[in-house]
């Protein structure tokens, strides 16, 4: 187990921000994680939706129990968070 | 009562010049220092400055100047002013001399390095002058903010921000290193003299006296006229030497510089510039948008002065057209998002009448930024202060070394290479391409965030950033210009909803 920092684009946010992560962490840690310096904060909650991660620019989400580790994302890679 | 007219011995005074009979010509002037390499010998004594001036003229005008900026401000003082202005009017006196006083000093030294280096013996006497304005520019421009440090602590950012690793303060030393301090007298003088100067340091002073005027605060304006008259001289020093480079088939070399200084010099303005004009300016003497300030001044006249010279537009100009319709707003929320770390205190500038003004400016600013503002503003009304400040950090683009920001929903992107084994963040395509034209002249600078993630920063937390940037050392960081009144007209609406 590792921090890995990532860099986390919340859809509807205006900023990428810094998100350590643990090596270990599903998908849904991920993005409970980005969600917790996004919703709330500068992006309004869906209540009900589901959070979902993939990598930037790809066009599907990672499954929501791959965890960091194993998604062979690099350190400081940037990760979009959607609601789905 | 001189004798002589001063175009009877101008040019053989300043033509002064020897040949060199013990060193070589590369020793006196070694290339890395002066530049113009590929440009024949004989060139130098043809650069013919467009603005002439003699010292006893110079000295002259300038106590001029300071007799009349010194004498308005004395005045002023007993009028009070400053206790009666706008809190987001002193929210931009703190920004501006903060950012700008201490590297007016830099560029005095950048002048010398003209008078030292420039095989041109036309510009080594006009950079003469060029080094005394600027030590003129340091020296008022930190004299004036001084006798507000008894009113307001924050006014000690003047003298202290550039010795500090603020993270404003990081960018604005990363852009003056690059364009300023670490070129050679003839790369120098066409990205800070031609392109920061001629096309944004003179034209933002003259709108930005004007603010200051329509804002009732005529020391400043009387201040920035002072400087800008000043800044209409010197800025010129870099154009003869892109005509040298046109003629003797170096036009792509000229273009490449400008593009560079352009962009960079672009992307700082929208902090100094961008933020303060559509957020910070009350409202009631608030005339012209950032965007169309930008459009008059820069995109008309200074291409103007680019097409005049047979240069181009950068390559980028279609990305350059829709950054000014956006990139501040999403500066302006994350300073104001993440107000203590800044040395001044944020107007946030979304009353509703304030977002009308956006609106009416940036067609489509409430369905986007706005929406932003929509969760913020939910969050002062209930009173949930501690969801207004992030809990970490943006992500900073390594050549800006301002945050990432885009559009919401619409262009927000992280642009990023790994280079030799280290990755690099961008902000947009035109600093990756800064990048990649030189990396070894960028490649080792570590931004806010990787100082963050290397371990300088420590305890690794906000109180340590905050820290490490000197809030509540220097001075204390920024909270709400206004005190949150404006949040009051939310809350009544909101109560009125029931």
């Amino acid at each position: 187990m590792a921090v890995i920092p990532l860099a986390a684009h919340f859809h509807g946010d205006f900023v990428i921000k810094l998100l350590p992560v643990d090596s270990g962490d599903t998908m849904d840690q991920v993005a409970a994680a980005a969600a917790a310096n996004a919703v709330g904060i500068h992006v309004a909650d869906q209540p009900g939706r589901t959070l979902r991660v993939r990598k930037q620019g790809a066009e599907t989400p990672y499954p929501r129990t791959t965890t960091v580790a194993d998604s062979g994302l690099e350190p400081t890679e940037c990760v979009e968070i959607y609601f789905e | 009562m001189a004798l002589l007219e001063r175009a009877q011995w101008y040019d053989i005074a300043r033509d002064t010049e020897w040949t060199p009979r013990y060193v070589t010509l590369a020793e006196l002037f070694p290339p890395e220092l002066s530049g113009g390499e590929g440009l024949p010998d004989e060139i130098w004594s043809t650069y013919d400055e467009p603005y002439k001036i003699s010292y006893r003229e110079y000295v002259d005008i300038q106590r001029q100047k300071d007799a009349g900026a010194y004498s308005v401000k004395a005045a002023l003082e007993r009028a009070d002013l400053y206790n009666k202005a706008d809190p987001g009017w002193i929210s931009i006196l703190k920004e501006h001399y903060a950012a700008v006083a201490l590297v007016e000093y830099g560029a005095s030294f950048q002048e010398a390095r003209f008078i030292r280096w420039s095989k041109a013996p036309g510009m080594r006497n006009m950079a003469t002058f060029g080094m005394l304005d600027e030590i003129r520019h340091g020296q008022i421009q930190l004299y004036f903010p001084h006798e507000y440090v008894s009113k307001d602590r924050q006014f000690e950012w003047s003298h202290a921000a550039m010795f500090t690793d603020n993270w404003v303060t990081l960018g604005a030393r990363h852009f003056f290193d690059d364009v300023m301090m670490t070129r050679d007298a003839l790369s120098t003088s066409i990205f800070a003299n031609f392109s920061f100067e001629t096309g944004f340091t003179n034209l933002q002073f003259i709108g930005l006296s004007g603010d200051a005027a329509k804002a009732g605060d005529f020391t400043f304006s009387k201040l920035i006229q002072s400087i800008q008259s000043d800044e209409a001289r010197h800025a010129q020093l870099g154009t003869p030497l892109l005509q040298m480079l046109i003629e003797n088939g170096q036009k792509d070399v000229a273009q490449k510089k400008i593009d560079i200084a352009f962009w960079r010099s672009y992307r700082l303005f929208t902090i100094l510039s961008g933020i303060p004009m559509d957020y910070y300016v009350p409202l009631e003497v608030r005339e012209a948008s950032f965007k169309e300030f930008m459009e008059e001044w820069i995109v008309t006249q200074f291409m103007r002065s680019l097409e005049d010279l047979g240069l181009s537009k950068p390559w980028y100009w279609d990305i350059f057209l829709r950054d000014i319709s956006e990139h501040h707003h999403g500066q302006h929320l994350g300073t104001y998002s993440w107000r203590p770390t800044l040395w001044w205190n944020p107007a946030a500038g979304v009353s509703p009448e304030e977002r009308d003004w956006l609106e009416e400016k940036y067609p489509g600013w409430n369905d986007t930024f706005g929406k932003v503002w929509d969760v913020m503003i939910d969050n002062f009304v209930h009173g949930r202060t501690d969801k207004t400040v992030p809990g970490t950090l943006p992500v900073i683009c390594n050549v800006s070394q301002l945050p990432i920001v885009g559009t919401p929903s619409q262009t927000l992107r992280d642009i990023s290479i790994v280079h030799e084994g280290r990755r690099y963040h961008f902000a947009s395509e035109v600093d990756k391409w800064i990048f990649e034209d030189d990396p070894e002249r960028y490649r080792h600078h570590k931004n806010l965030v990787d100082r963050f993630l290397g371990g300088d920063i420590q305890p690794a937390d906000l109180g340590g950033v905050l820290e490490y940037m000197g809030l509540g050392t220097v001075g204390p960081g920024g909270d709400d210009a206004h005190g949150f009144a404006w949040v009051e007209t939310y809350r009544k609406q909101l109560a009125k909803a029931g």
